[in-house]
């Protein structure tokens, strides 16, 4: 039992990391952004090239080596959100929802071909790998690195959820969420508030997009998709918009899916967990904490 | 979703790429041996090969051409068919079930007596009939898939061994570990389910007990729940059946989750890339069922030299099952000394223990092999697959 809600909650929190940059893009332009998945996956491979340029950081320390990795990744795919708000979203800010919903779809396809065609679609291997021992948790198998990538999770959320909270820049993004016109005529910028949300967003996703590439060792082209799909899912289990909702969610939905695997077996598994979201969903459509808090941010 | 498909695409092409090259060889001269030749060149007799010359798997259109093309020039040198030379037309199907029937209409108003090509089984399968129709022979190479023997044309033969056959090396591999417990995992496609299906049921009639039959989703990265499953099933070897890059991540989380049994793969997981992306220290263990390529072989040395010599580059996958086909048809074809197709078929069933390179091998009734063929290899120091078991000692 402990293994399975380990196992459950190791998935989730890169869920919920992904799940987050959603929520945000979400609650501050009501946008939901396709394209988020395969930042997540542009993110991996950013740390690849990263990684294989510079041979001599595969010898060094893997922890070290990892956190650069991190960081690079971050700053890399925040600029590319940046750059995607900008030339995809901002122009269409004021057309129909439909549209620029349609766009997020393209811009999906844009990422994931462009990189087909750099790097071909035959999956590679990340050339670090985070390997360690293995210890027992209340009777359930962790290795560190599962340990060490659960912490790094923790970790970005809690620096983000206290930036939102107790920052100034945070309260501007609450105050966008809250009413754009409003904040726009107290003087508050908003188009660098929203490109600082997707920076934000998308940087989580690339940092998870390494740490997925480091634990599982292969990447490809398409590994934005599902996940994208399920961090999705997570957004809207946890109540879109909503900051630790995107959280729960994602814990929740990792949880599911192990259990549902566990109890019915590997190719029952998103039946289980899509068939609990629709229940969910039809008895509270605005997800765990979605109606409870009213600043949707 | 589109772009899902278009990957999953890409590896069963992949697969039926494999199984589809032999068949063109046997499908020459519906004139006969011993007939006037009506084409213009009365003295030669025309094998024709259809196999992937452009598109994704071209490598191995070349690859096949190259293997029957030895054979063909070994087979002339030797005096050719009854004082005839055999002459080898290649036409390309790009793998692609439309393409192959033009090529394969094309290949038999040019008058060959048999076909010794076919790679990929989807587009090996739609000519089938214009090679019936045609009353040419077909001896392929590489394609096989179970839908093939299962056309039940008397004129279609196998080179290469079946999923079921592969399945039987499979239970044959476990037995020789002495293993006990056996789990057995496919990642929900056409191929791989078949393939696990044939593992279990061969496998409990051999008196193994399966303690865990799963399928999991592909294109996943997390299969911790399926490791966990095989830890907590007590196993002690396991069979997976799909593609390499769920394969390798699966070994890897299963001996993370404290497996520490033998782990087989099935002939889609046996790539290169398995061993980078299960990683280093995970590799122990890890075993493929596989046709065997001729680095593989003992005694190809010579074979593997003349080929290089001749083409300026090293065989490849199905080179050698390429080779055998046209040995075969061309056997067949003089043995029944014409090349009426009812005559050369029933010499094809005729042959007992010839000679190739995955075997003696006879044909059953079906046209398949009675031996598949598979062998049992491992993952070497470099991280290449390398023979580790032929399988054929007993």
């Amino acid at each position: 039992m402990s293994q399975i809600i380990l196992n459950g909650l190791f998935v989730g929190s890169f869920y919920a990391l992904i799940a987050l940059g959603y929520s945000m893009v979400y609650g501050i332009i009501k946008l939901l952004n396709f394209a988020h998945g395969d930042v997540y996956m542009i993110g991996a491979f950013v740390g690849f090239v990263t990684l294989t340029s510079f041979g001599g950081l595969t010898a060094a320390a893997t922890v070290p080596t990892l956190i650069l990795l991190i960081l690079v990744a971050m700053i890399f795919t925040g600029l590319l959100g940046v750059g995607i708000e900008r030339v995809a979203y901002r122009p269409l800010r004021t057309s129909p929802r439909l549209a620029v919903l349609i766009t997020a779809v393209g811009m999906s396809f844009t990422l994931e071909y462009a990189v087909r065609q750099i790097f071909g679609p035959s999956p590679k291997a990340y050339p670090v790998r985070l390997s360690g021992g293995s210890l027992d948790l209340f009777g359930a198998r962790v290795s560190t690195a599962q340990l060490a990538l659960m912490g790094v999770a923790a970790l970005l959320m809690v620096v983000l959820a206290f930036y939102v909270n107790k920052t100034r820049e945070g309260r501007a993004m609450r105050a966008i969420a809250l009413d754009p016109q409003a904040s726009t005529l107290m003087g508050i910028n908003v188009n660098g508030v929203i490109a600082r949300v997707f920076f934000i967003g998308s940087a989580l996703a690339g940092a998870a997009g390494v740490m997925a590439g480091a634990y599982y060792g292969s990447i490809d082209f398409l590994m934005g998709f599902v996940i994208g799909l399920k961090a999705f899912t997570a957004a809207v289990i946890g109540g879109i918009g909503n900051l630790y909702g995107a959280m729960l969610g994602g814990l929740t939905l990792g949880l599911l899916e192990s259990f549902g695997s566990a109890w019915l077996g590997g190719e029952w598994r998103d039946v289980f967990s899509f068939a609990c979201l629709i229940l969910f969903l039809s008895f509270k459509p605005t997800g765990l904490l979605g109606a409870r808090v009213v600043e949707r941010m | 979703m589109t772009s899902i498909r278009s990957t999953r695409g890409w590896q069963r092409a992949r697969f039926a790429a494999v199984s589809a090259a032999v068949a063109t060889v046997l499908a020459g001269c519906a004139g006969g041996v011993g007939g006037s030749g009506d084409d213009a060149s009365g003295d030669t007799l025309k094998f024709g090969l259809l196999a992937p010359f452009s598109g994704s798997e071209s490598a191995f259109g070349e690859y096949m051409k190259n293997g029957a093309q030895m054979a063909v020039d070994e087979i002339n040198a030797d005096g050719g068919i009854d004082g005839k030379e055999i002459e080898l037309v290649t036409e390309d199907d790009a793998c692609d079930a439309t393409t192959a029937v033009s090529a394969a209409n094309k290949l038999v108003s040019q008058g060959i007596v048999a076909s010794v090509g076919g790679y990929c089984s989807g587009a090996t399968l739609p000519t089938l009939p214009i090679f019936l129709q045609a009353e040419v022979p077909m001896v392929i190479p590489a394609a096989n898939s179970n839908a093939l023997p299962e056309s039940d044309q008397e004129n279609v033969f196998l080179i290469n061994g079946t999923g079921t056959q592969q399945a039987e090396a499979a239970v044959k591999f476990a037995q020789k570990e002495g293993a006990t417990k056996v789990a057995v995992i496919d990642d929900s496609t056409d191929y791989s389910v078949d393939l696990a299906d044939s593992f279990a049921e061969q496998a409990s009639e051999a008196g193994l007990e399966i303690v865990e039959d799963a399928t999991v989703t592909p294109k996943e990265k997390d299969y911790a729940a399926e490791a966990n499953k095989i830890v907590g099933s007590g196993a002690d070897f396991v069979y997976w059946t799909g593609y390499y890059q769920e394969g390798a991540l699966i070994n890897r989380q299963a001996k993370d989750a404290g497996y520490e049994g033998t782990f087989l793969v099935g002939d889609g997981s046996v790539d290169a890339s398995f061993a980078e992306i299960t990683g280093e220290g995970y590799t122990e263990n890890v075993y493929g069922t596989f046709t065997q390529t001729p680095d593989m072989l003992e005694g190809a040395g010579d074979w593997i030299a003349e080929y290089k010599e001749k083409f300026g580059a090293e065989p490849g996958p199905y080179s050698t099952q390429s080779y055998d086909a046209v040995r075969v048809a061309a056997e067949a074809i003089k043995e029944a000394g014409t090349t009426d197709m009812a005559e050369v078929v029933d010499a094809l069933h005729g042959l007992d223990g010839f000679e190739t390179f995955a075997g003696p091998l006879t044909f059953t009734d079906q046209g398949t092999r009675e031996q598949g063929g598979f062998a049992i290899v491992t993952i070497g120091d470099d991280g290449t697959f390398v023979l580790h078991d032929d399988l054929l000692d007993d």
